[in-house]
């Protein structure tokens, strides 16, 4: 683990108003608090609708269990606020004045109604960064379009590389608010370059997101092999999308568990490895045969190799597989499920778990993408009752 | 190199003083395939002077694999694992979209005048990027003492998958779908009781790319505030966990199993009761349209968009738990209404009723995605292997910084002559002693 040093997280001192109910604005909200600004989030007075989203603690379904909402604003600040009112809009313009950066997500339709304008914000609040995170950006024909994260991935083109061999089923959405995700990630780097700018001239700006362009710039090869040979990808089990048929890439093992393993015609050195810790096994069955070093001939071979694979993984469990292989530079990966994860070696080793402390036990929260050796993150905080911190 | 240009389009790529909030950044980038040349690209395109530094050893073997990724225009398409043989390095549709605005130059590192130069470049930047295997910047003896003695207070962001400093997997090997499987993110998608579906790409290459780039800029804001710079260490599986969302608390409040008879869950929503919420077969073969009714209204509405079929009259079918029970046979109906319809037309009837809906869009739709080109998020450019070519652009807009991209990927060693000579200050003679050896 890094070491770390002495200093604050550096969005130490800066605060955050966040007015975001979905996991794209939620989530550009926590990272911002992470990396240690001070997030108000300003929510109606029911509560933002994100507690109102499974699951729930302990088997408790009320505004204050919500894990949705335990995930998305831990160490944020809740106050609040009945925008509809003359009131609450005048206590947000307060919280503002000091304010470098408003989270914001409503949809330009909603704006007007809320007496919300970001020209006039701006000119008000010069040192303001207004971050806004929507589904489709503020401006164009699509802006008022409602989504949601199948919605989004349809749009960005996800859907339609991620699914199944088999074309009778319709394409699937990759789990977890990936789509929410993928438009906080960019949010928070939008933001981070705003904060830079601030850092030197001292003003703000209006950064707008929209999850729909995120989306649309995250397909990997699939716009390559569009835009330099209009060649169309296929979706494919758990793979690459390409525009010919691959090799099927997962195998079950002995516990019913899978593994992602391909091999690949270019590199010699992990097949040769796997071959020759099939063969210590007795298990290579031939493949230990010179002829398959020919990457061609392996091509030509390849479901009398898959076969064979096939076979030798079934001997072993998933994770036998995984650190098996991967103890001789084989790239190969177990299909963890989240709750494996608790409990891996390593995670536990990098110090990756962080606890906040709750209000009915402790509560474990994945750690940050990254690992700073100059400052720490902000300590992992829960999330905050309805409310808590209203004056 | 040697493709012939007139001189106006060798005028456009000369490289020039960068504008942009990230103008005064110069990144030596080590990083290649992927997750890193994303994880500089952002930075790239806001002003960043981006060096990549590629192998000059004969034949260019460890040069940015995606170079040899065979997806040029006009050829055939083969698949992106495959290496052809004579393949023009230059010519690849593939790294020329992740390394635009970006400069390149050829170092042969396994010789000590190769070594010496590459520490002389890193002097005159003050962030380093580099995504090898575990070991390779040591071997080289570019450790992160050494990059802060020959560059202080230097920023070193290693992306590795398991990252670095510590734990039993720090010298396991992986790519983009070994880290989707190692963190979750494969086994919670796809269809109850079977094979996973996963991702049909390597989403973790592009978010660790982007975490990176994330975490680079909020090292750059401590510097700048502090003087401290030190070492960013991203991971991608921890990257992936960290993105498991509410799923990963479900298993560390509730010891939740995400596998077995009803996890995951194919495109319902695993947890709120509400139908429909899948994908839908359009009129044509393998074309689809995505609709989630989130609530009671957005079911009216979306009755109303059918007629008032009979199917859907049932008082049971008015709330989101009802809907829910009786999901598999409301997708059978509405699969049966959908397939009648343009996947565009009906999305956007849809949407004008008041229900969340779109179509399943290929990359030839999105080319001509009315959203997309209202925003300008994709732009063109000319390079000298790949021809004028569309990039994916920057889908963040501020209001008040511009957008410094100007050029498309280098080819290989472009910037030599600039970055040698011009920043690193290599003499005419010394430039053509290294180059006739062999080492730039």
């Amino acid at each position: 683990m890094a070491q770390a040093g002495p200093s604050a997280p550096p969005f130490r001192g800066l605060k955050v108003i966040e007015l975001s109910q979905d996991p794209g604005g939620e989530m550009a909200g926590r990272y911002l608090a992470d990396l240690g600004a001070e997030v108000i989030k300003v929510e109606p007075p029911e509560g933002a609708g994100s507690r109102r989203v499974g699951p729930f603690a302990y088997g408790r379904t009320d505004a204050e269990h919500s894990l949705n909402f335990w995930f998305y604003n831990a160490n944020k600040k809740s106050v609040t606020a009945d925008l509809a009112t003359p009131a609450g809009m005048a206590q947000v313009r307060s919280l503002l004045s000091d304010a470098a950066v408003l989270v914001v997500s409503y949809q330009p339709k909603h704006l007007g109604p809320l007496g919300l304008d970001y020209d006039e914000l701006q000119r008000a609040f010069p040192k303001l960064i207004i971050l806004s995170v929507t589904p489709y950006g503020l401006t164009g024909p699509w802006a008022d379009y409602l989504s949601t994260d199948l919605i989004a991935f349809a749009g960005g083109g996800q859907l339609h590389i991620s699914g199944y061999d088999d074309h009778s089923i319709p394409p699937m959405r990759p789990g977890g608010n990936q789509a929410y995700h993928t438009a906080a990630t960019f949010a928070l780097a939008g933001a981070e370059v705003a904060l830079l700018q601030r850092q030197a001239d001292g003003l703000g700006q209006l950064v707008d997101v929209s999850m729909h362009d995120c989306l649309a710039v995250t397909v990997e090869m699939a716009f390559a092999y569009w835009e330099y040979q209009q060649a169309p990808v296929r979706r494919q089990t758990c793979r690459h999308a390409q525009p010919m048929i691959t090799h099927c890439a997962l195998f079950e093992c002995a516990d019913g568990r899978y593994i992602y393993s391909v091999v690949r015609l270019a590199d010699q050195k992990p097949f040769k490895a796997l071959i020759s810790w099939m063969a210590e096994e007795g298990m290579a069955a031939g493949l230990d045969d010179e002829k398959y070093l020919n990457p061609q001939y392996r091509q030509e071979h390849f479901y009398e190799i898959q076969t064979v694979l096939e076979c030798f993984y079934l001997t072993k469990t998933a994770d036998e597989v995984f650190k098996g292989g991967q103890d001789r530079l084989i790239p190969i990966g177990a299909l963890y499920g989240p709750e494996d994860l608790p409990a891996d070696e390593h995670l536990a080793a990098r110090g990756f778990w962080k606890t906040a402390e709750g209000e009915e036990g402790p509560i474990t929260y994945p750690g940050a993408p990254y690992v700073f050796s100059a400052f720490a993150m902000a300590k992992r905080v829960r999330a905050p009752r309805l409310g808590e911190h209203n004056p | 190199m040697d493709k012939p240009q007139t001189t106006a389009a060798a005028d456009s790529r000369r490289p020039r003083p960068r504008g942009g909030p990230l103008a005064g950044v110069r990144i030596a980038d080590f990083t290649w395939v992927a997750a890193g040349p994303l994880g500089t690209r952002f930075l790239a395109d806001m002003g960043a002077e981006v060096i990549k530094i590629e192998d000059a050893s004969p034949g260019h073997v460890r040069i940015d694999h995606i170079r040899r990724v065979p997806i040029t225009r006009g050829g055939k398409p083969m698949p992106g694992g495959h290496e052809v043989a004579g393949f023009d390095i230059d010519a690849s549709g593939f790294y020329n979209n992740y390394n635009r605005s970006k400069l390149a130059v050829t170092i042969d590192m396994t010789k000590p005048e190769g070594r010496e130069l590459c520490e002389r470049l890193i002097t005159q930047c003050n962030v380093v990027v580099e995504n090898f295997a575990p070991g390779v910047m040591e071997r080289w003896g570019l450790t992160p003492e050494r990059l802060n003695e020959l560059s202080p207070e230097i920023i070193f962001a290693r992306m590795s998958g398991f990252g670095h400093e510590g734990g039993p997997y720090e010298m396991y090997r992986s790519y983009g779908p070994v880290v989707q499987a190692i963190a979750g993110l494969s086994q919670i998608s796809g269809l109850p009781g079977g094979m996973p579906s996963g991702w049909g790409m390597s989403y973790m290459d592009n978010q660790a790319g982007y975490q990176a780039t994330n975490g680079i800029l909020a090292a750059i804001y401590h510097r700048n505030a502090t003087g401290k710079g030190g070492v960013v260490d991203l991971s991608s599986v921890e990257a992936g966990v960290s993105l498991l969302g509410p799923k990963i608390l479900d298993v560390t409040v509730n010891d939740a199993v995400h596998r077995g008879d009803r996890l995951p869950c194919g495109n319902d929503l695993p947890d709120q009761a509400v139908a429909p919420h899948g994908v839908y077969p359009a009129n044509r073969e393998d074309e689809w349209i995505a609709i989630a009714v989130m609530d009671d209204q957005q079911w009216e509405n979306l009755k109303a968009a059918m007629g008032e079929p009979a199917w859907a009259a049932g008082p049971s079918l008015a709330t989101g738990e009802g809907r829910h029970a009786a999901r598999r046979e409301i997708d059978r109906h509405l699969g049966e209404w959908t397939k009648g319809h343009d996947k565009h037309e009906l999305g956007h009837r849809l949407q004008a009723a008041g229900v969340p809906a779109m179509a399943v869009q290929s990359e030839a739709d999105k080319e001509v995605d009315p959203q997309l080109e209202h925003r300008g998020l994709y732009f063109k450019l000319d390079h000298p292997a790949c021809g004028p070519s569309r990039f994916e652009g920057v889908p963040v807009k501020f209001s008040r910084t511009g957008r410094p991209i100007w050029r498309s990927a280098p080819l290989v060693g472009e910037d030599n002559d600039y970055v040698f000579k011009g920043i690193v200050g290599l003499s005419d003679e010394e430039y053509d002693t290294l180059r006739q050896s062999g080492v730039i």
